[in-house]
């Protein structure tokens, strides 16, 4: 264990609980709702605050690290927390908290959700564990359970569609896994060592092996960070997934794919090394890429779910880019981004869940005078687009700024254009939904839809509740940057420390 | 450190009892249930009463009889027996249990029974064997004792398969008699005790005949392509027989006999400067490929679970060929955890089979909903195979390719890759069968397994998490894995 | 000690053969008066044979010359390891007569029941004789002693068929002990003594080898007849399949070996002597071996009567034997002089059970024979054992010969023979294999097969007893090999005799 590091219980009960909560779901197919309700919930709370409690402790510098198990002298499951993991680890909880409140309304009336809360709050547990893994094997192994475990949650509604969606879902998770296995057997093979800390590999091992793994790890998280061409699951999985699944699937689960990246370039190679490789030009023209390609497609989406699963992909290209500029402000504005991105998307899935929910449209042309209906859902999606789009003092203003300084500072001009594109892109196909919802005239309620049987349209407190959250989230976001353990902080720190 | 011990002596000698009373006492259903039971859990509490002593490099053996001058029936349980004989004393009482509900409505219990102690007897001999011998005579036997397993039905398609058992594993056999003998005329000695016995000024020409005759030899109950042709038709025997003998006791002698040539009668030094394992390899990673496409195409569900054994044997010798530590722990590693995976898909199968009636992949749809634990149960195996960490069969996954890259052979990690996807290839849509479509618009009734075929299936697929997870907790079996890498390495 | 009697020697041989004579005479009036005759004079000759078993293992060979003539001029009996051959003789003996208590009423008339155990007592008088014998000329006529007796057992039924077959065997035995009988009249006009302790002195000074060399290979020839070694092995299957059933057992695990044992002891003789090289004739032999295990395998895949099946199967036991001979490295003699005794307890174990069934059920045929292991459970599992002993499947006793001829074969840098042996092992266990799932995996055709119970004690125990041996022998294959390592020793010692 390396020097500095503290033991912690509250590490390990961070994935825990929740994991326990997911056993209970599991196993409380006739209970009472309610009862399963307030179970889940207390598990998610605790969790949050578990998670709170690890971040508060992260930011102030401290490592936290535990030794779970050691299932063979090559392979152990160890848990360690810096800020990069903390951060995320409680974007994840939040997130995960908001959308369980949204399910309890949303999923009422669904089938199996024994089966259905049971996988979701696993989902959590895997989540956290990735984020807190403090060795490549034991990331790898909640990487992998996360990918598998959820495709129950990808084909719940157990409709062709869906069940199409699921089964490419599950192809591109497992190619994209073992590749990712690959990659960590060849660097334990190169390093002798996988602890997540100070740089793993260096120069001497062999530029040519070196590549290979590289290559190998983004190719492989590049499946999850749904780099182009890459991403060929996410537009299926995330329409044909329940709405909650949705907004935890485009915040957080792509976002593992892209949290890999880091961890690879930041732990595993090393900045310097990275450097000394030059691969990042091609990994930052990839990302420049995804932006723009992905916002183009998301243009030309009809389906509402369809169009913000592309947005997904644009976005976190520029994650990706902020990895590949290899610059610490780039950093910064990385992995903020992922946390700012998880609240942003999240409330946007939240708003067409609703609207898919309680109108029964599902395409944008039917999207017309939403905001009669259902004003709240239609201020907040309007809300969440303008964030989305970078419009200060939103959230997602604050990565983007981070980002165009990281572009500056590290004298790469021409991709100030793919941020200000991507910008731009994204104005175009969110606002057009913003301005149909509030300037075209509703069309007649057609006898039989939902919205006739609902009577008011507007959703119940249940639900707009975690989206009214998801939505403040995404304004405090860009307004409290300075405490210490705001996300621009932490990001910052965890920035300097790995460009140290 | 060696320590005279009757224990590894008895070991295989109380399933032998066990099976002399079943046939005596046997058509009473008390005594042979009270026999089998007995025997089993004695032989496991014996086996793993060694545990201990093994796990601080003790080494029990016990001299039992000159066979012939210089050569005795001679009982040894370093690191890797002990392994083995672990994995198949437990997997004996598991599958007795589960035998006693599958094999209620069948004729010919005693003969069952009788012939099913005498197999685990036999394979627990093969783990104990000191020498080529000893381990060829068990082997043979346990060729023997299998046949009335396999044609357990009579019908002629059974007979037909224990023909074609016969066929394949006694011409594995000669080969391994001719390798004993020239063996002992090369090395002067049979000894398994020892990280190879072969002088290296040997003829290289004689050194590859024996290589040759001895992999192939046991290769055929390994199942290495192309001599896999017994297995899946071998899987007409009834689903206990098919769980035990065909995911471990058969087919596992005959990997651990491959693993047997490499370290103790070839032995690393020689054979890296031989350069003999470079084709097995090569044939290995083949069959783990082909075995594993072949299984995509089986409707039968058994006859799946035979070719993933196919695919799965040939990762041990893969481990065994490749001649690294780490591909070693891989290998001996995946005797268990294969082992207990596989045995679970064989056990939920059968329940399956016994409680529906279903026995084809096509047929499956909605059994998760009937039959949730069984297939839960099965789903954990799944996952086992594809080589999701905190299973079994992520470990070996992970040592292999480490292996493969200590070797300087990556592509051999591409094949670990390839196959773990190929598994969830055919793994995966029976999972997603079972609890993702269903009988259209009826009501699923919950119809789960009687209690004696469902325990057992849940115990070995908990087994597959424990081993994923903590097998190398102080007092656990992966300890005598890596004893015995260390004995072979020299470490 | 009480085993260093000397005239236990003689005893073995004149108990038997002086039974054999007198038995018509006492049993006139009841064939249980016959049985319990010859069933004391076997036993006798058991209690005989112990003692010099005994003794040979721990003093090793000694001699019993007759009236106190010494050699080369009087009749002299030696017993060596290979001797030893006696008591397996007389012990299978005494089985196939306790066996044959209830079979012989059942196989034969009454009238010829005496006629039956008196010709068996001779025959097993000769078999003795032949191998404690030190003279050529007593080994000639032991020999021929076992050749009549075996013609009259084999025709002893009366029935049709049964003299046909004795006849064939009856023109082939006779022209066969003209070649040895040629062969020694050689050998004696080469070497002037018929004692073979001296003729093997005076072999190694003879100067002119061709007519050895002759007088080598027509004794061989002859013995290869008896012995039934591919081809010469037309006279066996019908005379083994129609002769009695503890008859068959006799016949094929002791008679056939006296072209074994006589081998043997030429062997011992020209290698101890030097006096001709033997290079080809092994050469020949074991390719003649190898023959005759795929060849006896193939027949017997045909067959559907049972005891034919045993019977082409002693072919290809002899095969072994001989390939064994031919190999003549240390470990292929060993593994052929064990053979030897194996397979005569083995050969014996299945005749008596393949009896026991047409005993009990009347049928011969493997297809009407199905399903008779349900029926008879004991009997069949005996049957199960030597059948998986002959096939060699360790730690049975057929499995040891393998092994070493096996070994022998890498030993003599011929490893091709080693590999055809082994593989030609399988081909016999093809036809068992065809036996043992009629016993006990096929539907029955004729139903009361199954439940025809087991045989008598009389028949159950003798088979057992063997059965039981079959599996002792192949754990404990240490007790033939102190016999035959020193023979072998001796026979290949560089000094020569």
């Amino acid at each position: 264990m390396e020097a500095g590091a503290q033991a912690s219980w509250i590490v390990p009960a961070a994935v825990f609980t929740p994991l326990l909560g997911g056993v209970v779901a599991g196993l409380s197919g006739a209970w009472p709702e309610t009862r399963r309700r307030l179970v889940l919930a207390a598990a998610s709370i605790l969790t949050v605050v578990l998670a709170g409690s690890v971040l508060v402790r992260a930011s102030s510098g401290a490592t936290q690290s535990v030794r779970l198990v050691k299932m063979t002298p090559q392979v152990w499951i160890h848990l360690r927390v810096d800020r990069l993991g903390a951060l995320y680890g409680m974007a994840a909880a939040v997130l995960w908290l908001l959308a369980l409140v949204y399910s309890f309304g949303y999923m009422a009336d669904e089938h199996r959700l024994g089966r259905y809360y049971a996988f979701f709050m696993l989902s959590l547990a895997w989540t956290v564990g990735v984020a807190y893994s403090g060795n490549l094997l034991t990331f790898l192994v909640f990487y992998e359970l996360f990918s598998i475990l959820t495709y129950p949650l990808v084909v719940h509604e157990q409709t062709p569609e869906a069940l199409a969606a699921g089964t490419k879902y599950i192809v591109y998770i497992l190619i994209g896994g073992s590749l990712v296995l690959l990659a960590i057997v060849y660097a334990y093979f190169l390093a002798g060592a996988q602890d997540i800390g100070s740089p793993l590999l260096d120069l001497g091992m062999g530029r040519g092996q070196l590549l290979v793994v590289f290559w190998c790890f983004i190719a492989g998280f590049g499946v999850k960070a749904a780099l182009v061409p890459l991403h060929g699951w996410v537009p299926d999985a995330h329409p044909a997934a329940p709405a909650p699944f949705s907004a935890v699937l485009s915040g957080m689960m792509v976002a593992t794919g892209s949290f890999g990246i880091m961890r690879v370039v930041y732990n595993v190679f090393g900045v310097g090394l990275v450097r000394e490789l030059a691969v990042m030009k091609q990994v930052a023209a990839l990302a420049a890429f995804t932006v723009v390609f992905a916002a183009v497609l998301a243009m030309h989406q009809d389906d509402i779910k369809r169009r913000l699963a592309y947005s997904t992909i644009s976005q976190m290209g520029y994650v990706a880019l902020g990895v590949a500029l290899v610059d610490a402000q780039a950093a910064t504005g990385a992995i903020v981004h992922v946390a700012n991105h998880a609240f942003m998307k999240g409330a946007l899935f939240f708003c067409a869940g609703l609207i898919i929910k309680r109108l029964g449209v599902r395409s944008v042309r039917e999207m017309d005078g939403v905001a009669k209906r259902m004003p709240v859902t239609a201020a907040a999606f309007a809300a969440t687009s303008l964030a989305m789009i970078g419009t200060p003092p939103l959230a997602g203003f604050v990565s983007k700024w981070y980002l165009g300084l990281g572009i500056l500072d590290s004298g790469q001009v021409a991709y100030l254009g793919v941020l200000v594109g991507g910008a731009l892109l994204a104005g175009v196909y969110l606002l057009p939904i913003v301005y149909r919802m509030y300037f075209n005239e509703p069309a007649p309620v057609v006898e039989g839809s939902p919205l006739a049987q609902a009577g008011a349209p507007e959703a119940p407190a249940t639900m707009l509740a975690p989206l009214a959250a998801a939505v403040l989230l995404v304004v405090v976001l860009g307004l409290c940057t300075t405490p210490a353990w705001s996300p621009l902080q932490l990001a910052k720190a965890a920035a300097e420390g790995f460009f140290r | 450190m060696e320590t005279a011990d009757v224990r590894v002596l008895l070991a295989p000698a109380i399933s032998f009892a066990c099976s002399g009373l079943v046939f005596l006492t046997g058509r009473s259903v008390f005594w042979r249930r009270f026999w089998s039971l007995g025997a089993a859990a004695l032989k496991f509490v014996v086996v793993l009463s060694m545990l201990p002593a093994a796990l601080t490099g003790k080494t029990f053996v016990w001299n039992l009889i000159e066979f012939t001058p210089g050569i005795g029936i001679t009982f040894r349980a370093d690191a890797l027996g002990m392994f083995f004989a672990l994995v198949s004393s437990a997997l004996w009482l598991i599958t007795t249990v589960y035998a006693i509900g599958y094999m209620e409505p069948e004729h010919a219990k005693v003969r069952f029974f009788g012939f099913f102690a005498l197999c685990v007897s036999t394979t627990v001999g093969v783990a104990f064997a000191e020498n080529l011998l000893t381990l060829f005579v068990f082997y043979e036997t346990l060729t023997i004792c299998t046949y009335p397993l396999v044609i357990h039905e009579e019908t002629p398609e059974a007979l037909r398969a224990g023909r074609k058992y016969l066929a394949y594993t006694l011409v594995g056999g000669a080969c391994i008699l001719l390798g004993s003998a020239l063996t002992y005329q090369i090395a002067g000695t049979l000894t398994l005790s020892r990280p190879g016995v072969l002088p290296a000024a040997a003829d290289p020409r004689s050194l590859a005949v024996l290589f040759v005759t001895l992999v192939a030899g046991f290769g055929v109950k390994a199942a290495v392509m192309p001599l896999h042709g017994w297995l899946p038709s071998a899987m007409v025997a009834p689903t206990p027989v098919s769980a035990l003998l065909h995911a471990v006791a058969v087919v596992k002698v005959g990997a651990f006999g491959v693993l047997r040539v490499v370290y103790n009668v070839f032995g690393i030094e020689l054979l890296k400067r031989l350069g003999y394992t470079v084709p097995l390899a090569y044939l290995a990673a083949f069959t783990i490929i082909a075995g594993s496409v072949a299984a995509m195409f089986q409707d039968n569900l058994k006859r799946r679970l035979a070719y993933s054994t196919v695919s799965q044997l040939s990762y041990i010798v893969l481990g065994a060929a490749l001649l690294t530590p780490a591909a070693a722990s891989a290998a001996v590693a995946h005797i268990a955890n294969q082992a207990f995976a596989k045995i679970t898909m064989f056990f939920a199968a059968g329940a399956i089979q016994r409680t529906t009636g279903k026995t084809q992949v096509h047929e499956l749809g909605g059994v998760g909903h009937q039959m949730p634990w069984t297939m839960a149960a099965f789903t954990v195996a799944s996952l086992s195979f594809v080589g999701v960490p905190l299973f079994a069969g992520f470990i070996t996954k992970w040592y292999l390719s480490v292996g493969a890259f200590e070797a300087g052979m990556w592509w051999f990690a591409l094949v670990m890759v390839a196959s773990s996807l190929l598994n969830a290839a055919y793994w995966l849509p029976i999972v997603y069968l079972a609890f993702f479509k269903g009988p259209e618009g009826q009501e699923v009734q919950r119809r789960e397994a009687k209690p004696v075929l469902l325990v057992p299936t849940i115990a070995c697929a908990a087994w597959v998490v424990v081993l994923g997870t903590t097998s190398d907790v102080p007092g656990m079996p992966f300890a005598l894995a890596r004893a015995a890498v260390e004995f072979v390495f020299k470490m | 000690m009480w085993w260093q009697w000397p005239h236990w020697l003689p005893l073995v041989v004149l108990v038997p053969l002086g039974a054999g004579v007198v038995t018509p005479a006492i049993s006139r009036k009841s064939t249980k008066a016959a049985w319990v005759w010859a069933a004391t004079a076997v036993a006798a000759t058991v209690g005989a044979s112990l003692p010099l078993v005994i003794r040979v293992a721990q003093e090793g060979p000694f001699s019993y010359t007759f009236g106190g003539w010494t050699p080369p001029y009087g009749i002299e009996f030696r017993f060596d390891e290979v001797s030893a051959f006696a008591f397996v003789v007389a012990f299978l003996g005494a089985l196939a007569i306790v066996f044959s208590l209830r079979y012989a009423p059942h196989a034969l008339d009454e009238a010829r029941i005496p006629y039956y155990y008196a010709l068996l007592l001779l025959n097993l008088a000769g078999l003795i004789g032949f191998s404690v014998t030190g003279d050529m000329f007593n080994l000639y006529v032991f020999m021929e002693i076992i050749s009549l007796s075996g013609y009259a057992l084999v025709a002893i039924s009366g029935e049709r068929i049964a003299e046909m077959a004795a006849f064939k065997y009856l023109v082939l035995g006779a022209v066969s002990s003209l070649f040895v009988l040629f062969g020694i009249g050689m050998l004696y006009g080469v070497t002037g003594t018929l004692n073979i302790a001296d003729a093997t002195q005076r072999l190694s000074v003879v100067a002119d080898t061709v007519p050895v060399a002759v007088a080598v290979g027509s004794i061989v020839l002859g013995f290869m007849v008896k012995a039934a070694l591919f081809p010469l092995h037309v006279w066996l299957p019908d005379a083994h399949a129609i002769a009695p059933s503890p008859v068959s057992a006799v016949l094929s695990g002791l008679v056939v070996k006296v072209g074994l044992v006589g081998m043997l002891r030429l062997y011992q003789v020209v290698y101890a002597s030097r006096a001709v090289d033997l290079v080809t004739l092994n050469r020949l032999l074991t390719w003649l071996g190898a023959a005759s295990i795929v060849m006896g395998a193939f027949f017997a895949m045909f067959q559907d009567d049972i005891k034919m099946m045993l019977a082409y199967s002693t072919i290809s036991n002899v095969g072994y034997i001989v390939m064994g001979f031919g190999l003549a490295s240390r470990y292929a003699l060993v593994g052929a002089a064990v053979h030897i005794f194996n397979h005569a307890l083995i050969k014996s174990a299945l005749f008596l059970s393949a009896g026991a069934i047409i005993y009990q059920t009347g049928y011969r045929r493997l297809s009407d024979l199905r399903g008779v292991g349900r029926g008879m459970p004991l009997t069949g599992a005996a049957l199960a054992v030597g059948a998986v002993s002959i096939v060699g499947i360790p730690p049975t006793a057929g499995f040891l010969c393998k092994w070493y001829i096996a070994l022998g074969a890498f030993e003599a840098k011929n490893a091709a023979f080693g590999f055809a042996l082994v593989f030609g092992a399988l081909f016999i266990f093809v036809y068992y294999i065809r036996m043992l799932n009629a016993f006990y995996f096929q539907e029955p055709v004729r139903a009361e097969v199954t439940h025809v119970g087991d045989p008598p004690l009389s028949m159950l125990v003798p088979m057992w007893v063997l059965a039981a041996l079959c599996l002792a022998m192949g754990l404990a294959g240490k007790v033939p090999l102190t016999f035959i390592e020193p023979v072998v020793t001796r026979m290949l010692a560089p000094t020569g005799g």
